[in-house]
């Protein structure tokens, strides 16, 4: 007979596991863990989009300017353009002066909105989903610290949008992610005017400038039980409109247990936001095969939805490496970038 | 309450436990509801597993409880009312017990040879029937009502005393009266009944024989009379001597009118056919009884259901 296994106990520490019990009371995961910022040094993040600013920075820029990358030539008007500008090539062949100029280059912007609404306040390994929101935006800040570049952040409550004015630099961005972790936890069944799509359109309007924008959310809307891909989610217009001047990164935020529904036998859900409260029983393997048909068929439709809305998609899973996973897409994402982001007709890159 | 009363009614303070205990169940439901998982995706969830239902949950705990509350009852031993089947044909002895009574022409006295009589029919009263005694005086009374105990018949006959005057009218209407308490039929028809009237007539108060007479035909009553004395019977009354002949005429004049017999004290043998004449008929009467093992049986009824509704959550069946 083989001998019996010795009893474990379960750990001290059972990170965001606790989170299926009851809201957690603080962030699940240290500041100092939420991204390696050395290793990022070497990545770079794509962005494809011209940007509008008043700095000097890596990026090209939308308006013409003092920078590196060579625009359009036109005549040389004297006393007014500098005669060191003179393309020459161009002067001989007309016999015209003609002076190039040149595209400034200026700073990249980034705005963050996080989804903390109480779906978000939930994990089955780790990290929380939203602790896991908040180490896509560490690692997204570490990956765009170029000079001058600014990062903000936009926290969406279902009550109110607490806003992080952009500032720049690797000081300013742990001040960021320090208030984002110790931004109080919401507690459940809190209402309030804010959805996803409202949160969106809200970044959209406060935030004039061109640059890009992070949405990190689990895009789970409360009591939408579609699944049909060719129907639009209600956050899908509000991201195409932002993308119409941004460059649009959504970060999709997943629990492991989300997408494959757990057999722990009958116990009673209740829903973080809705007043869903029901037995059931999940041993029954059929029922488990449909529920995890059904969620596969909501994200193929979340997906569909992000990539027609114009938005690049990173999936993040709290039971997996979230830097493994975003390093993997930005350097994919260097080849799919111009292709992804094109803007719609009749606006400028 | 009337129909149930408790014969340890002390013992129902146990009923307290249960609001104590809904109200717990209430409370762990409520925090059962603040204590179920957490989960996001509760919008597919909801759409693809179906809806267990939890009317059972609620009627194992009902049913539980209802069955504590019947056996609680049972436990304080509650008292019903129960129907049960009684005869309801009744005979009603009316023995006079006025002063004329005491007359000796018959001895050893008329009112001992009336009870020797009384009791000498008692005796071969059927004991299905139910007999009533009422005593004829000026005041007539129900010594007895209708009843099938002929040890307390013969006691209420033994006990009767001598008292002023004679009211025969009365006393039959007394009599009739005393029919009503015989046990209730199905309907509200009279109970079937006679009377024996045991008198040396002499109406001498209260409303007249020839009326009561007329009561009693019309309630299809047989009055059979036997009278007692000699026409020299007298009784001395404060000295004086006074006589005191039976009224044979009045007698006869009521058991003729309402369908009767009239004997005297020599054929008294003929007097079954008082109660040859009666039909018999079962009417019902209410008894206390303790009804424990019927409080008893609901409380296992109740218990059983739930037990199989319990059952029925807890165990996966094959």
């Amino acid at each position: 007979m083989a001998p019996q296994p010795a009893f474990t106990p379960p750990p001290e520490n059972l990170g965001a596991v606790a989170s299926v019990l009851a809201e957690p009371k603080t962030a699940t995961i240290p500041l100092h863990q939420l991204a390696p910022e050395a290793a990022l040094r070497r990545l770079e993040l794509t962005v494809v989009r011209r940007l509008e600013g008043f700095l000097h920075g890596d990026h090209q820029g939308l308006l013409p300017g003092p920078g590196s990358e060579a625009n359009d030539a036109r005549a040389y008007v004297p006393g007014q353009d500098d005669v060191r500008k003179i393309d020459w090539a161009v002067t001989a062949r007309t016999t015209i002066p003609y002076v190039r100029d040149t595209i400034a280059d200026r700073e990249l912007e980034i705005w963050a909105l996080l989804d903390v609404t109480p779906s978000m306040n939930w994990g089955t390994e780790g990290v929380t989903k939203r602790d896991l929101g908040i180490a896509a935006i560490a690692t997204i800040g570490f990956l765009s610290q170029k000079m001058g570049d600014r990062f903000g952040g936009l926290v969406m409550r279902p009550d109110q949008i607490k806003r992080f004015p952009a500032m720049s630099g690797r000081t300013a961005l742990y001040g960021l992610l320090r208030r984002l972790l110790t931004e109080p936890i919401v507690s459940d069944h809190t209402t309030g005017p804010f959805s996803l799509a409202a949160g969106i359109q809200r970044m959209a309007r406060t935030e004039r400038r061109r640059g890009m924008r992070m949405i990190v959310s689990d895009f789970l809307t409360p009591g939408d039980f579609e699944l049909d891909p060719n129907v639009e989610p209600e956050w899908e217009r509000p991201i195409r409109q932002l993308a119409v001047r941004n460059q649009v990164l959504a970060v999709e935020v997943v629990d492991r247990h989300e997408v494959e529904f757990a057999d722990v036998g009958e116990l009673l859900i209740r829903d973080p936001e809705t007043d869903f409260l029901r037995y059931v029983n999940t041993s029954d393997d059929a029922a488990r095969e449909r529920m995890d048909a059904a969620t596969a068929a909501q994200r193929e439709r979340i997906r569909i939805a992000l990539r027609r809305a114009g938005a690049a998609h990173i999936q993040l899973r709290t039971d997996r490496d979230w830097v493994h996973d975003i390093a993997r897409f930005v350097l994919a994402y260097r080849r799919t970038a111009s292709m992804l982001h094109q803007p719609p007709a009749g606006v400028a890159r | 309450m009337d129909w149930l009363t408790f014969l340890n009614p002390e013992r129902l303070w146990v009923l307290l436990i249960v609001p104590l205990l809904i109200a717990g169940y209430i409370f762990l439901v409520l925090m059962k509801k603040k204590t179920g998982m957490r989960f996001t995706n509760t919008a597919i969830l909801g759409q693809v597993v179906p809806k267990q239902s939890q009317w059972r949950r609620h009627l194992a705990v009902a049913l539980s409880i209802a069955a504590l509350v019947a056996l609680s009852l049972a436990w304080a031993r509650p008292n019903g009312i129960e129907m049960q089947p009684r005869e309801r044909a009744t005979v009603v002895l009316v023995l006079d017990t006025s002063l004329s009574m005491q007359a000796t022409d018959v001895k050893p006295t008329r009112l001992d040879a009336a009870k020797d009589a009384a009791l000498t029919f008692i005796k071969a009263l059927p004991a299905q029937y139910n007999l009533s005694v009422v005593s004829l005086s000026g005041n007539p009374s129900v010594r007895l009502p209708p009843s099938t105990d002929r040890v307390q018949a013969q006691q209420a006959i033994r006990s009767l005393k001598l008292q002023e005057s004679t009211a025969v009218g009365e006393s039959l209407y007394t009599a009739l009266s005393a029919l009503q308490m015989a046990p209730k039929g199905t309907d509200s028809s009279p109970a079937p009944g006679a009377i024996v009237l045991l008198s040396d007539g002499q109406n001498t108060a209260g409303r007249s024989p020839a009326q009561a007479a007329n009561e009693a035909r019309k309630q299809s009553v047989p009055v059979y009379t036997i009278a007692y004395g000699t026409e020299n019977g007298h009784v001395d009354l404060d000295g004086k001597r006074e006589r005191v002949p039976p009224d044979k005429a009045l007698l006869a004049g009521i058991s003729s009118a309402t369908g009767g017999q009239t004997y005297t004290a020599e054929n008294l043998d003929q007097l079954d056919r008082v109660y040859n004449n009666i039909r018999s008929e079962v009417g019902q009467t209410p008894v206390k009884k303790e009804t424990t093992a019927l409080w008893a049986g609901y409380g296992l009824a109740f218990a059983v259901v739930a037990a199989l509704a319990a059952v029925s959550l807890g165990a996966r069946w094959p």
